[in-house]
């Protein structure tokens, strides 16, 4: 499988920015990247903003729960009683 | 009777794990609900399963495992609309929202703004408002299709391999890598507009 040049093309080097954040390019492929890198300032910058997302991510995703938030009463009870229902099977086995 | 199994104390699992795995599974999907789901689907198969309990993980390390385990077949079941695009034009594809079909540049309209503060040369992440940054991280998240939320979290979020991924969703790796360019073009534009471009004032 050949992989289109992303010399002259962002969509493309864009692309390979986050194919490379998974897997090793080939050095051809590898070595055009560099060089759009060099010349193109808005792909420079889709670079770091990309990784920056990736590496925020999961702490956005913690970050939004607040961190003494318990289970709901509901939801407790309802486990409770799946719990002791379970227990109380397994003892008459 | 029967045998007590070593090291599992389901009574103890409310008091010691309960809050901590409704709080993770709240992190991970969008509605209180789904949380309230997975949580409860965990115990379930915990309960279940205790007679595979070997002991060599944690009691609170294999309860997180199953939970993980739920979290990856509830985006599994989102992410189920098949992927599309193979017969749509160039022009059609969304990919055409940022570039030019002709040539693959950025349209002017779309050119990538300097962030303020994240690390242009080498400096580091420098945020000053990380609470509402993340905020608005999170409702971009929820702005992406089922698909490309279920990638963005499977990979950023639970950060699971690709190709785990892959094989979870049934994606093929260029496939994959579509999605993961698409999910950050927007993820990207959308803070750009309702972070980096105005800020709250402070
Ligand atoms: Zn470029």
């Amino acid at each position: 499988m050949s992989i289109p040049s992303p010399l002259f093309n962002c969509q493309q080097a864009t692309l390979l920015l986050e194919r490379r954040a998974d897997a090793p390019l080939p050095a051809k492929t590898n070595a055009q990247l560099w060089a759009h890198l060099r010349l193109c300032p808005y792909c420079r910058r889709y670079a770091f903003q990309s990784s920056f997302l990736a590496r925020q991510a999961k702490a956005a995703a913690e970050a939004v729960v607040p961190a003494d938030l318990p289970l709901p009463v509901s939801l407790r009870a309802r486990l409770q009683q799946l719990i002791d229902t379970h227990e109380a099977g397994l003892q008459q086995e | 009777m029967r045998t007590p199994l070593i090291g599992l104390e389901p009574q103890q699992w409310l008091a010691r794990f309960g809050d901590e795995l409704y709080r993770y599974a709240l992190g991970r999907v969008a509605e209180a609900g789904m949380a309230e789901e997975l949580v409860q689907d965990t115990f379930v198969s915990a309960l279940e399963a205790q007679a595979s309990f070997r002991g060599q993980a944690s009691e609170r390390t294999w309860l997180f495992v199953i939970l993980k385990r739920k979290i990856i077949d509830h985006y599994r079941r989102q992410a189920r609309s098949p992927f599309v695009p193979l017969t749509l034009t160039p022009e059609q594809l969304p990919e055409a929202e940022f570039f030019r079909p002709a040539d693959g540049h950025w349209r002017e309209e779309e050119y990538p703004a300097p962030w303020d503060g994240v690390g242009d040369e080498g400096r580091g992440d420098v945020l000053v408002e990380q609470a509402e940054f993340q905020h608005i991280l999170k409702s971009c998240q929820e702005r992406l299709s089922p698909q490309h939320l279920a990638v963005f979290v499977l990979r950023f979020v639970e950060e699971l391999p690709a190709e785990a991924i892959c094989q979870e969703l049934g994606l093929s790796p260029s496939n994959y890598w579509v999605i993961v360019h698409r999910a950050k073009l927007q993820l990207r534009r959308c803070l750009e507009k309702n972070w980096f471009q105005s800020p709250p004032a402070s």
